[in-house]
C-alpha cells in the first residue's frame, strides 16, 4: 500500500532507444495527486515520447513508471487507460467521423459493466449504464463548452473545439492522471486564456492530476506549478516556473548558447 | 536411386521454371504497391490478356494449325506486340480508373481495381474480341529435350521461359537501379510528396511503373500460355491462381521491393512443386497460402521487406 | 442525426425486457412470414428467387458491414466462411437425415416447403425442421470458430496484409474442402460411421451435392432480419461505438479504454457466425455446395456491396446488397455486355461518389445532417 503522501505517479529513470538513437535517458518524474505540472523541452527533446512510454504506446527499456502504486511498463495501452491514465495527442487524434457526443461516449465504453450480449439484448443494466454514459458525455461536453455541437462530426470542428474535445473525451475515462499533449497549440490568446481556466477548473472539481506539454510559455509558466526541462532526451532541469525561467542551462537549451536573458525563456 | 534424382530435378526444374513466372507477374504487383499502397487486382487479368493478345496474334500469323512451323524469330515477335499492346493498357487503366483516385481512401482504389479487373474479364469475353470459349495456344517452340539431368528432360519451353523471364528481370534491375527513371521511381516510391517536391513529375512515374508492370505481365501470361499450352478464360483456376501466387510471391517477398518479388516468385514456384512432388499433390495451393499466412505472422513486412513503425 | 433516443421512462424497468426482445422477433417472423405466403405465390418463381437471393446477401453483406465497416478491418475472407458455415450444416442435415430417419429426405413442414406453400396440406414444422434451423446454427458457430482463428492474426497485421491474410484463409478452406472425401450415400455405410469421421467426407471436388432442401422465403428473411436487428442493436450500443473507434483511429481507441484487439477478434466472430448461416441458407436451398465455386471473387462480391452501401451503413449495405442483387438481372438484356456495363458502373461510383450511396450514415440520417465536405479534405475519410 502506498502511504498517502506517496507520489501518484512515480517515473524511474526511464529510457528508450530507436535504433541508435536515444530518445529518453534516465526520465525521472513524480506527480504528487492533484499537482499541475509542465514538461518542456525544445523540439525533439523527446516529450511526446515520454508520454508514448507513460502511456503504453512505447515500451521503456529500462526504468519503472508506477501509477497509485501499480507497475505500468508491460501494459497495452487500453489498460494503462483503464489503470487511470488518460492522453491527449499531439496532433489531434479524434474520431472524426462520429459525433462529438460518441467521441466522449466511447472512451466511457471502460468504465461499463454490462456485457456484449447484454448490450445485444437491450438488458437493463445496458440501458442504465447507457444512460449514465450519455449524462456524463453530456455533463462534460458541457463544461467545455461543446455540448451545443454535440450533434456534429468530430472532423467539423474548428481546431480549438478539437483540442478541447480532445480533452474531455480523456476525462471521459474518469482518469486519475492526465497527460496533455501540447493542449493549446493552434488556439488564440483569447482561447488559451480560456483553456488554462479550464485545466484549473477540471483538476479542481475532479481532483486530477496533470502534466502537460506544451511550447506557450506564457501558458505554462502562468498554469504549472512544477515544470520539468527536457532536451536531448534528458531531465535537465525541475523546479517552480520562476526558477526555470533562470535556469541556465535551460536558457542554453532554448537558445543554443549560453547567454543571459533578460526575462529568461522565450515564449 | 536414379528415379529419385530424376524426380528431384524434374521438380527443381519445373519450380524454377514457373517460378521465374511468378517473379514476373509478382514484379508488377510490388511496384504498383510500392508506389501507390494499393494491391492492383486487375493486374492477373493483364498477364490473361496478354496470352490472349499473344493468342490472336499467332493465329493471324498463320501459325494455329498443328502443322505450322513458326519461325525462330516469331515468338519474340509475338513476345514484343504482347508487351507493348499490354502495356499500352496498363496505361489507359492507370490513366483512366486509378488517377481520379489519387488521394481516396485506399479500400475505394482497391474496388475500383476489382471494377477494372471484372470490366476486362468480362470486355476480353465478347465474341468480337477473343470469345468465351478456351482455345490452345499453339506450341511456337520445337518441343525438344535440350538436355537430360539424371533423366530429369530440360525442354526447350523451360529453358527460352526462364531464360526470357530473367532477361526481363535484369533489364528491370538495369532501369530500377541504374538509369535516372529507376531513381525517380524509387524516389516516388520512397515518399510520393517529398518526391513531387524535388521535381519529380509523379504522375508520368506512376504512369510508366503501370506500363513496365504490364507489360511484364503480358510476357509471363505468354510464356506460360507456352508452356501450359491452352488459354481459358479469367476465371479458370490455373489463371487465377497464377495471379494470386504471384501476388503471394510479391508479399512473402516483402510487398515494395523489386528484389524480393523476383526472389519471392521463385521461391513460391519451388516451394509449390516440391510441395506437390514429395508432400501432396492435392494441397499444393495450400503450401502457398500457408507459407503466407506465416510470412505476415513472423514478418509482416515480408522476408525482404523494411518495417514501418506509425507515429503516435 | 446521432440522437441517443432519451427514453420515455425514468429508470430501465426490468419487464420491459421481455417485450423489447420479443418484438423483434415478433417483426421478423411476421416478415419472414407474409415473404413466405403471400409474397411467394403472389410474385412467382423467378421473383420469388431474387428476394431469397436479396435476403442471403443482406445477410453477408450486413455480417461483412461488422468487420469492414464498423472495425475499419479489411476481411476478404466471406467466401470462407460461407463455405465453412455450409459445408458444416449440409454435412449435419444430410448425413443426419440418414441418421434420424433412414433416408436422405428428411420430413419438412411447410414453412419449408418449395412452391406454392398455402397449397400444401402440411404441418406448419416438422422434426426435420429443427434439424435445420440447428444445423444452420451450428454451421455459424463452425464459421465464428474460424472466424476467430483469422481474427487472431488481426492482432498483429493491419490493413492490406490482413486483407491478405484472409484472402489467403478462404483459398485454404477451399482447397481443404475441395480434398475431402466422397460423399457416402450408402445409408448402412452412414449408420456405421462415426460422426467425426462423417465430418470430413464433404464430396471433394465435385462438391456436397444431394442436401435436403429447407430453405425457403420464409427461413432466409427470418435470418436476414434477425441479422439486422442485432448489427443495429449492436451499432446502437457502448460496443458499437468501440468498433466504430478502432474504425476512426486505432490509437487513439487504444488509448481511450479500448481493448482493439478483443474487440477486432469479435468482430471477426461475429461477421463470421453470420456468413457461415447464409453459406448454411444457400447450401439447403441451392441442395448443393461447392468451395470452388467460392473462392475469392464471391467475397469482391460482398466487399462491393459494403463499399457502396457505406462503410459501416447497414441501411447502405442493404440497400445495395438489394440493388446489387436486382441489377444484373435488369442488365440481362444486354446479354454479353451486362457484366461490363456493371463493372465500368462501379468505377464510375468510386470515382463520382467514393463515399458509397451513404456514406458511413444510415439512410434516414442523410438528408438534415449531410457531411459537410468542405475542408475536409477527402470525403469519406482518409487513411488515417
Amino acid at each position: 500500500m502506498t502511504p498517502p503522501d506517496a507520489p501518484l505517479l512515480e517515473v524511474a529513470s526511464i529510457s528508450i532507444s530507436f535504433g541508435g538513437l536515444r530518445a529518453v535517458r534516465e526520465f525521472s518524474l513524480a506527480l504528487g495527486r492533484g499537482s499541475l505540472s509542465g514538461l518542456i523541452g525544445p523540439n525533439g527533446a523527446g516529450k511526446t515520447t515520454v508520454f508514448n512510454l507513460l502511456t503504453g504506446v512505447y515500451q521503456p527499456d529500462a526504468g519503472t513508471i508506477r501509477l497509485a502504486g501499480r507497475s505500468l511498463p508491460g501494459l497495452r495501452p487500453h489498460e494503462i487507460a483503464h489503470a487511470g491514465l488518460a492522453r491527449t495527442f499531439q496532433n489531434i487524434r479524434l474520431f472524426p467521423d462520429l459525433s462529438v457526443l460518441d467521441n466522449v461516449r466511447i472512451a466511457c465504453h471502460l468504465r461499463a459493466r454490462h456485457t456484449l450480449a447484454g448490450a445485444l439484448l437491450r438488458s437493463p443494466l445496458h440501458l442504465l449504464e447507457e444512460r449514465g454514459m450519455l449524462r456524463r458525455a453530456r455533463e462534460l461536453l458541457g463544461i467545455f463548452g461543446l455540448d451545443d455541437r454535440r450533434d456534429e462530426y468530430a472532423r467539423n470542428l474548428p481546431y480549438g473545439d478539437q483540442r478541447r474535445l480532445e480533452i474531455a473525451r480523456a476525462m471521459a475515462t474518469e482518469p486519475k492522471v492526465i497527460l496533455l499533449d501540447e493542449p493549446a497549440a493552434g488556439m488564440n490568446p483569447q482561447e488559451t486564456r480560456e483553456l488554462a481556466g479550464l485545466v484549473r477548473r477540471i483538476r479542481t472539481d475532479f481532483s486530477l492530476t496533470v502534466l502537460l506539454i506544451e511550447h506557450d510559455m506564457g501558458f505554462v509558466m502562468d498554469l504549472c506549478e512544477s515544470i520539468t526541462v527536457l532536451d536531448y532526451g534528458q531531465v535537465i532541469a525541475h523546479g517552480p516556473p520562476a526558477a526555470i525561467q533562470r535556469d541556465p542551462k535551460v536558457i542554453e537549451a532554448y537558445l543554443g548558447a549560453p547567454a543571459a536573458v533578460e526575462g529568461g525563456v522565450p515564449a | 536411386m536414379n528415379a529419385a534424382l530424376q524426380t528431384f530435378f524434374e521438380t527443381l526444374i519445373n519450380g524454377l521454371a514457373v517460378g521465374s513466372l511468378y517473379a514476373l507477374v509478382a514484379l508488377g504487383y510490388t511496384m504498383v504497391y510500392g508506389i501507390l499502397k494499393f494491391i492492383n487486382f486487375a493486374h492477373s487479368d493483364i498477364v490473361v490478356l496478354g496470352a490472349w493478345i499473344a493468342f490472336v496474334l499467332a493465329r493471324s500469323l498463320g501459325y494455329a494449325t498443328p502443322d505450322a512451323a513458326a519461325p525462330w524469330y516469331a515468338g519474340l515477335l509475338i513476345l514484343l506486340v504482347a508487351m507493348t499492346a499490354c502495356g499500352a493498357i496498363g496505361y489507359a487503366v492507370e490513366r483512366l480508373a486509378y488517377k481520379p483516385l489519387r488521394g481516396a481512401p485506399r479500400l475505394n482504389v482497391l474496388i475500383t481495381a476489382i471494377g477494372v479487373s471484372l470490366f476486362l474479364q468480362n470486355t476480353g469475353q465478347l465474341s468480337f474480341l477473343f470469345g468465351a470459349s478456351p482455345q490452345r495456344m499453339p506450341s511456337l517452340l520445337p518441343d525438344t529435350p535440350l538436355l537430360t539431368v539424371f533423366g530429369a528432360r530440360v525442354s526447350l519451353v523451360d529453358v527460352v521461359g526462364a531464360g526470357t523471364a530473367v532477361l526481363l528481370m535484369v533489364g528491370l534491375e538495369y532501369l530500377i537501379f541504374h538509369t535516372k527513371l529507376g531513381r525517380a521511381m524509387r524516389a516516388v516510391s520512397y515518399n510520393t510528396s517529398v518526391a513531387s517536391l524535388m521535381g519529380v513529375n509523379v504522375n508520368a512515374v506512376i504512369s510508366f511503373t503501370f506500363v513496365v508492370g504490364s507489360a511484364l505481365a503480358a510476357a509471363a501470361g505468354f510464356l506460360y500460355s507456352m508452356k501450359y499450352v491452352g488459354i481459358k478464360q479469367p476465371a479458370d483456376a490455373g489463371w487465377v491462381m497464377l495471379g494470386l501466387k504471384a501476388f503471394v510471391a510479391a508479399v512473402v517477398g516483402g510487398i515494395g521491393n523489386i528484389r524480393g518479388a523476383m526472389i519471392g516468385g521463385v521461391m513460391i514456384g519451388l516451394l509449390e512443386f516440391f510441395g506437390a512432388a514429395y508432400v501432396s499433390t492435392q494441397y499444393r495451393d495450400v503450401y502457398v497460402f500457408a507459407l503466407l499466412i506465416l510470412v505476415l505472422l513472423f514478418r509482416p513486412a515480408g522476408l525482404f521487406g523494411r518495417a514501418t513503425v506509425e507515429k503516435v | 442525426m446521432t440522437r441517443v433516443a432519451p427514453q420515455l421512462d425514468d429508470g430501465p424497468a426490468a419487464w420491459r425486457f421481455v417485450p423489447r426482445n420479443l418484438a423483434p422477433l415478433g417483426a421478423a417472423l411476421g416478415l419472414a412470414l407474409l415473404m413466405h405466403f403471400v409474397f411467394q405465390p403472389a410474385a412467382g418463381s423467378f421473383a420469388s428467387k431474387l428476394a431469397l437471393d436479396i435476403a442471403v446477401n443482406i445477410i453477408l453483406a450486413v455480417s461483412l458491414t461488422m468487420v469492414n465497416g464498423f472495425t475499419g478491418q479489411f476481411s476478404m475472407g466471406t467466401a470462407g466462411f460461407m463455405a465453412v458455415g455450409g459445408y458444416a450444416a449440409a454435412a449435419v442435415t444430410y448425413y443426419g437425415s440418414f441418421r434420424l430417419y433412414g433416408s436422405p429426405n428428411p420430413p419438412a413442414g411447410i414453412l419449408s416447403a418449395f412452391g406454392d406453400p398455402t397449397g400444401l396440406p402440411l404441418p406448419w414444422l416438422q422434426s426435420g425442421d429443427l434439424m435445420f434451423v440447428a444445423a444452420c446454427l451450428f454451421g455459424g458457430l463452425v464459421a465464428a470458430g474460424a472466424g476467430y482463428i483469422v481474427g487472431l492474426p488481426s492482432l498483429r497485421l493491419r490493413g492490406d496484409y490482413l486483407a491478405i491474410v484472409t484472402l489467403g484463409f478462404g483459398e485454404i478452406v477451399r482447397v481443404v474442402l475441395q480434398t475431402s472425401e466422397r460423399r457416402l450415400s450408402n445409408a448402412e455405410q452412414i449408420a456405421g460411421t462415426p460422426w467425426p469421421k462423417l465430418l470430413t467426407h464433404l464430396g471433394g471436388s465435385l462438391g456436397f451435392t444431394s442436401i435436403p432442401y429447407f430453405t425457403t422465403l420464409f427461413w432466409v428473411w427470418l435470418a436476414a432480419v434477425l441479422t439486422l436487428v442485432v448489427a443495429y442493436r449492436m451499432k446502437r450500443s457502448s460496443y458499437g461505438r468501440a468498433f466504430l473507434s478502432i474504425r476512426e483511429d486505432e490509437v487513439a481507441a487504444e488509448a481511450m479504454g479500448v481493448c482493439t484487439t478483443k474487440f477486432k477478434v469479435r468482430a471477426f466472430v461475429i461477421s463470421s457466425f453470420f456468413a457461415g448461416v447464409a453459406g448454411a441458407l444457400i447450401a439447403h436451398q441451392v441442395q448443393s455446395i461447392n468451395a470452388g465455386e467460392l473462392g475469392f471473387q464471391r467475397s469482391f462480391d460482398v466487399i462491393i456491396m459494403v463499399v457502396l452501401g457505406g462503410m459501416g451503413s447497414i441501411s447502405g449495405a442493404v440497400l445495395a446488397a438489394g440493388v446489387l442483387t436486382v441489377l444484373p438481372e435488369l442488365l440481362r438484356f444486354m446479354a454479353d455486355y451486362r457484366m461490363v456495363v456493371y463493372a465500368l458502373a462501379l468505377i464510375v461510383m468510386m470515382i463520382v461518389r467514393p463515399q458509397g450511396l451513404f456514406g458511413v450514415r444510415e439512410v434516414w440520417e442523410v438528408g438534415p445532417f449531410r457531411r459537410r465536405a468542405a475542408g475536409s479534405g477527402a470525403p469519406g475519410g482518409g487513411a488515417t
